[in-house]
C-alpha cells in the first residue's frame, strides 16, 4: 500500500500533450479516479504511473521513492488493461500464476494463492480453460484476479468495465469496489462514465486535454465545480450566459433584463463586467414559490415529460433552455407561461469558456 | 513509437532502460551481421571499382560504358526474325552485354506484367471449370529447375530435333518454318516463363484487396469493359503489379540459370553475352588472379540498376497503398460465370500457357526418370539410374549433404537474426530502428552475383587465411550469403506474426514483474513459434535451391560445392557430354523438398504463403 505523487508530469506524443504538468497526491488506500472525455490523456497518466510510459518531464513518486526510471517489472504495480490483455496460450490459472512464477513462488504456494483468488474473483471451477473459452465478464475477472494475485502495491484500471453490458457493468463495479475496500489497496481507476467514477470513487480527478482540471470528493465535483467544463461535462446542468454586475457576498449576474444571483468557486475568474455562465442543476429548481431568497425565473414551457418519480419540464427562457425537475403529482401544459426558482447556493456562476 | 527527442539526456536515461542485456544482444546480433555481411562486402566492391592504378577514379565505369563489348547501340551480332534455310531463327540482337542484360530484364519485366495481369483477372473474375486445379498449376514454374529449365527449353526449340518443331511442324504442319529458340530472346523466353507467377501473385493479392465498391461505384457511373479497366482498377492494382514487376526484373538481372543453361543446351556464344555470365565466368579466374575491377563496376553498376529501381518503386507502392486498402472487413469477389464460349477460351488459353511454363519442370522429370538414344526427340526407356546417384555417386552425394548443411546452419542463422531485428524494429523503442529496418530490406535489392563479388574481395583481403577466407573454404560465405539474401522474408514473416502480438500481452507480462528476456520467452516467443518455423521451411527450401552465390563462391573449392553448383556444371559441360540426367535427378530431389515444405507450410501451419515468399 503506498501513497503515488506526481510532480508537474508531462508527456507529450509528437504535438499531442496526452499529459500536461500533472501534480497529484494519491493516499494510501485512496480509491482514486481519473474522469475525463475520450482521448483526454487519462489511460497516458495511469501509464505514467505504471511505469509502462515515461514522463518527459516531471516525477512519480510511490511514497518517498522516485520511480520516475523505474521500469514497470520492478514497481509491482497491478495494471487491468481496457482489453484485458489475458494471454492466449496460457490457461486461467497459468495467467493467474505467471506473476508469481516470475517472482520464483514456490509451486505448492502459487497453487494455493491461486485458487484463493479464483475463488476471490468467482472463478473457482475455470481454471483450466483458456481465455477464449470465456466470457466477456468472466475474462474481466480473470484479469483482474492475474493482477491481485501478486499482492500489488497500487491497483490500476483502466476503464474495466467499459467491455461489458450495462447489468453486468453495475454488478462488475459493486464488486471491484468492495475487493478494492476489504484488501485496502491504492486503487487508480480510469473511465470516461460519470455515474460510473462518481459510484465507486473516493476522489475524482477531472481532465481534458491533458490537464487536471479539478480534484475533489464526488460530491465536491458535483456541486462544487470550478470551472464551466467540469460543470457540464459532469451531471445534467442547464446554463445561461451572462455578464457580472456586481460581486459581494453574492454574484449579481444580468442576463437579458432578468439579474440572478449566486455563488462562485472562481473569485479570480468572477468580476463586474465579466462575461460568466450561471450553472443550474435540473434537481434543485422548485416551481413551488418558497418562502426564503431564491431566484426566479420566469419562462414558457416547451414540453414535459413524465418519468416517474417527477416529471421533467423544459423551458424556453429568452435565447436559453432550461431543465427542471418538478413534482410529477400534477400536471403541466406545453406553451405556458411558468415560473421557477432556485436557491441562490445552487447557482453556480462561473468564467464562460467557449466549449467544443 | 516515441519519437526521440533532441534532449540528450532524455536520450540516454531511455536507452539505459530499454537496453537490458536481451536487447542489446539482438542489436548488436542485428547490426553485426548486417554491416559484416552486406554493407563492409558491398563497400570493398565499390572500393574496388573506383580505383584504377591506385588512385580513385571512373575509368572502369567509363571503359565499361564506351567500349562495346559492354555497350553499343549498334548491333554487334546476334539474329533475330531471320529465316534460313527453313528455320526462323530467334536469338535477340547483340547489344553488348550491359545492355543486353538491361534490355532482356525490361523485356521479362513487361512479359511477365502482361501474361501476370491477363491471368490475374481470369482468376480473380471469373469461374470456369477447374478453376481451382489452374490456380495450383499456374505455379508450377516456381517449383526450382535451376539449369535445366532452360537446357530444357533450348533442346526443345533445337532447330534439328527439337520435340515443339517436331510436334508443330513435322507432325501438325501448323508452322512453315522451324523454330530456333536460343541466345538472347532464348534467355527472355525462359525467365519470362519461369517469373510470370510472381507478377500474377501480386495482382491476385491487389485485385482481391480492392474494395468492390469502387468498381461498383465507377460502374454505376457508367464506366464499362475497358474504360472501367483502365481508369478504376488499372491504377487500384498498380502498387501490386510495380511489386511483381520489379521482382522479375531484378530476377532477370541476376539469373544465371538461363544463360549457363541455354549454353549447355545449344553453346551458341550469344547466350554468355550478359552481366550476370561475365561476372560468374570472373570466378574461374578468381582462384589464381583475384577478381578484376572491371568485373567489380560491373557488378556495382548492375546493383545500381536493382536498388534504384526497387527503391523507386518502393516508394511508389508505400505511397500508393492508401489505395489498396480495402475498406473493413471482407468482400466477396465480383466473380462472373461467361459465356461458354468465352469459358471455352479461357481454359484453351491456361492451358496454353501452363503446357508452356511447365516444360521445364515435366523436361526435368522426363531427363532424370529416362534414357535417350543418341540426339533423338523423344526418351526411349525409363531408368531409375539417375535418382540413384543421389546416394550412390559420392559427388552427387556429397554434394547435397554440403547443401543440406549449408541449409540448416543459414537458416538457423537466419532464424535467429531475422527474429532479433523483427523484434527490435517492431516492438522496442530504441533509437536508429529505422536504420536497421532499412538495412535488413536491402538484400531485396541486391543482385546475389554482386553480393557474392563483395564477398570475394572484402573476405579474402580481410579476412585473409582464416576460415571466412573464400580461397581457403567458401563454405562459411555461402551459408552467411544464403542468410543475408533471405533475410528480408524471414524478418518480415517473424514481423508480420509480431504484428499480431497485441502491445498489451507484453506490458501486461512487465506489469506483473517479468523483465524483457522473460517476456520475450514466456509470452511474445510461444505465440510467434508459428511464423518462425514457417520462416525457417521457406528459407531451407531457399537455401537449397540458391543459385547465385553457390556457384559463384561454391567454384573456388571442390568438396564445398553445393547442389546447384554441381547442377550448373553438368549443365554447362553437357554440350559435350551429351546428358543432363544427373542434374535433372537433382533438380527432382529440390522440386521435392520444396513441395513437401509449401505441404508443411499449408496444411500444418495453416500458413497462406507463397512459394518464394515475395
Ligand atoms: N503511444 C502513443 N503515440 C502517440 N500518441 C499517443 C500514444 N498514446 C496516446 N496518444 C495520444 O495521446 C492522447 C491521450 O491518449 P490516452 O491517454 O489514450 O487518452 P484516454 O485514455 O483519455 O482516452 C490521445 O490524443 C492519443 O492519441
Ligand atoms: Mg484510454
Amino acid at each position: 500500500m503506498v501513497n503515488v505523487r506526481l510532480i508537474n508530469v508531462t508527456k507529450r506524443f509528437g504535438d499531442v500533450i496526452a499529459a500536461d504538468d500533472v501534480t497529484l497526491d494519491i493516499k494510501d488506500g485512496e480509491f482514486f479516479t481519473f474522469l475525463g472525455p475520450s482521448g483526454c490523456g487519462k489511460t497516458t497518466t495511469m501509464r505514467i504511473v505504471a511505469g509502462l510510459e515515461f514522463p518527459n518531464e516531471g516525477k512519480v513518486f510511490y511514497d518517498d521513492k522516485d520511480v520516475t526510471q523505474l521500469p514497470s517489472f520492478e514497481r509491482n504495480t497491478g495494471m487491468v488493461f481496457q482489453n484485458y490483455a489475458l494471454w492466449p496460450h496460457m490457461t486461467v490459472k497459468e495467467n493467474v500464476a505467471y506473476g508469481l512464477n516470475v517472482r520464483k513462488v514456490p509451486k505448492d504456494e502459487v497453487n494455493k494463492k491461486v485458487q484463493e483468488i479464483l475463488e476471490l474473483v468467482k472463478l473457482g471451477g475455470l481454471g483450466d480453460r483458456f481465455p477464449n473459452q470465456l466470457s466477456g465478464g468472466q475474462q474481466q475477472r480473470v484479469a483482474l484476479a492475474r493482477v491481485l494475485a501478486i499482492n500489488p502495491d497500487i491497483l490500476l484500471l483502466d476503464e474495466p468495465l467499459s467491455n461489458l453490458d450495462a447489468k453486468l457493468r453495475v454488478e462488475m463495479r459493486e464488486e471491484i469496489k468492495e475487493i478494492q475496500h476489504r484488501l485496502g489497496i491504492t486503487t487508480i481507476y480510469v473511465t470516461h462514465d460519470q455515474e460510473e467514477a462518481m459510484a465507486v470513487s473516493d476522489r475524482v480527478a477531472i481532465q481534458n486535454y491533458g490537464r487536471i482540471r479539478q480534484v475533489g470528493t464526488p460530491q465536491e465535483i458535483y456541486n462544487k465545480p470550478t470551472d464551466l467544463f467540469i460543470a457540464t461535462f459532469i451531471g445534467k446542468g442547464a446554463l445561461m450566459e451572462g455578464v457580472v454586475e456586481k460581486v459581494g457576498e453574492l454574484v449579481d449576474v444580468k442576463i437579458g433584463d432578468m439579474v440572478l444571483q449566486g455563488i462562485t468557486t472562481n473569485e479570480d475568474g468572477v468580476k463586474p463586467g465579466d462575461r460568466v455562465a450561471c450553472v443550474m442543476r435540473p434537481e434543485c429548481f422548485t416551481v413551488d414559490e418558497p418562502d426564503e431568497a431564491f431566484n426566479i425565473i420566469e419562462g414558457t414551457l416547451e414540453w414535459s415529460a413524465f418519468v416517474g418519480s417527477i416529471t421533467e419540464l423544459k423551458l424556453t427562457v429568452g435565447r436559453f433552455s432550461l431543465l427542471c425537475d418538478a413534482p410529477s403529482d400534477r400536471t403541466y401544459e406545453a406553451g405556458a407561461k411558468l415560473k421557477i426558482y432556485i436557491p441562490k447556493s445552487r447557482t453556480i456562476v462561473l468564467p464562460w469558456m467557449d466549449l467544443d | 513509437m516515441t519519437s526521440w527527442g533532441p534532449n540528450f539526456d532524455e536520450t540516454i536515461t531511455r536507452l539505459r532502460r530499454e537496453l537490458d542485456p536481451m536487447t542489446l544482444i539482438q542489436v548488436v546480433i542485428g547490426y553485426l551481421t548486417l554491416i559484416v555481411f552486406l554493407v563492409l562486402p558491398l563497400l570493398s566492391m565499390v572500393i574496388e571499382a573506383f580505383i584504377y592504378q591506385g588512385a580513385v577514379s571512373l575509368y572502369w565505369f567509363w571503359d565499361i560504358l564506351t567500349s562495346v563489348e559492354f555497350t553499343s547501340l549498334a548491333s554487334q551480332g546476334g539474329r533475330m526474325f531471320e529465316v534460313r534455310r527453313g528455320i526462323l531463327i530467334l536469338w535477340g540482337i547483340d547489344h553488348g552485354i550491359l545492355l543486353n542484360s538491361l534490355i532482356v530484364a525490361f523485356s521479362v519485366a513487361i512479359a511477365c506484367s502482361v501474361i501476370g495481369i491477363i491471368l490475374a483477372f481470369i482468376m480473380a473474375r471469373y469461374v470456369f471449370p477447374g478453376k481451382q486445379m489452374f490456380q495450383v498449376l499456374l505455379l508450377v514454374p516456381l517449383l526450382a529447375t535451376p539449369f535445366v529449365n532452360a537446357y530444357v527449353i533450348g533442346k526443345l526449340f533445337d532447330p534439328r530435333n527439337g520435340l515443339i518443331n517436331f510436334i508443330l511442324v513435322d507432325l501438325l504442319h501448323l508452322l512453315p518454318w522451324r523454330l530456333d529458340i536460343d541466345g538472347l530472346f532464348g534467355i527472355t523466353f525462359a525467365q519470362t516463363l519461369a517469373y510470370y507467377p510472381i507478377v500474377y501473385m501480386n495482382v491476385v493479392a491487389s485485385l482481391n484487396s480492392i474494395d468492390p465498391s469502387l468498381e461498383e461505384m465507377a460502374e454505376n457511373l457508367g464506366a464499362k469493359g475497358l474504360r472501367l479497366f483502365r481508369t478504376v482498377t488499372f491504377p487500384l492494382m498498380l502498387p501490386g503489379l510495380a511489386a511483381g514487376a520489379i521482382m522479375t526484373f531484378i530476377f532477370s538481372l541476376e539469373d544465371l540459370g538461363a544463360p549457363i543453361g541455354f549454353v549447355g543446351a545449344r553453346a551458341n556464344p550469344l547466350a554468355r553475352k550478359v552481366a550476370s555470365y561475365q561476372i560468374y565466368s570472373s570466378f574461374a579466374e578468381a582462384l589464381t588472379g583475384g577478381i578484376s575491377p572491371k568485373t567489380a563496376a560491373l557488378a556495382f553498376i548492375i546493383l545500381i540498376v536493382t536498388a534504384s529501381s526497387y527503391g523507386a518503386v518502393r516508394w511508389y507502392v508505400n505511397r500508393r497503398s492508401y489505395a489498396m486498402l480495402s475498406k473493413g472487413g471482407r468482400w466477396s469477389p465480383r466473380v462472373k460465370k461467361p459465356s461458354t464460349r468465352t469459358r471455352t477460351l479461357v481454359v484453351v488459353f491456361l492451358l496454353l500457357i501452363i503446357g508452356l511454363a511447365s516444360m521445364p519442370q515435366i523436361g526435368t522429370v522426363i531427363l532424370a526418370t529416362t534414357d535417350w538414344a543418341t540426339s533423338g526427340t523423344l526418351p526411349t526407356e525409363f531408368t531409375t539410374k539417375y535418382l540413384s546417384t543421389l546416394w550412390t555417386n559420392s559427388q552427387v552425394t556429397q554434394a547435397v549433404l554440403n547443401s543440406l548443411l549449408y541449409s540448416v546452419v543459414a537458416v538457423a542463422a537466419m532464424i535467429l537474426v531475422g527474429s532479433s531485428i523483427a523484434y527490435i524494429v517492431g516492438k522496442r523503442d530504441i533509437p536508429g530502428n529505422k536504420v536497421l529496418d532499412t538495412l535488413a530490406t536491402i538484400p531485396v535489392a541486391i543482385p546475389g552475383i554482386s553480393l557474392a563479388i563483395g564477398y570475394f574481395l572484402f573476405f579474402s583481403d580481410v579476412f585473409r587465411d582464416t576460415p571466412l577466407d573464400p580461397l581457403i573454404d567458401p563454405a562459411l560465405l555461402i551459408i552467411c550469403a544464403y542468410m543475408i539474401r533471405r533475410l528480408p522474408f524471414t524478418t518480415r514473416s517473424v514481423g508480420a506474426g509480431l504484428q499480431q502480438v497485441d502491445k498489451s500481452l507484453e506490458e501486461s507480462s512487465m506489469n506483473l514483474g517479468a523483465n524483457h528476456p522473460t517476456t520475450f520467452y514466456r509470452i511474445v516467443l510461444p505465440l510467434i513459434i508459428s511464423h518462425m518455423i514457417n520462416g525457417a521451411i521457406l528459407g531451407f527450401v531457399y537455401s537449397m535451391s540458391e543459385v547465385s552465390a553457390s556457384v559463384t563462391l561454391g567454384a573456388l573449392r571442390e568438396d564445398r560445392v553445393p547442389i546447384t553448383f554441381f547442377i550448373s556444371q553438368i549443365v554447362y559441360g553437357a554440350a559435350a557430354t551429351g546428358s543432363v540426367s544427373i542434374g535433372a535427378a537433382l533438380c527432382v530431389l529440390l522440386m521435392t523438398v520444396q513441395i513437401a515444405a509449401m505441404a508443411i507450410s499449408n496444411f500444418i501451419l495453416k500458413q497462406k504463403t507463397s512459394f518464394l515468399g515475395v
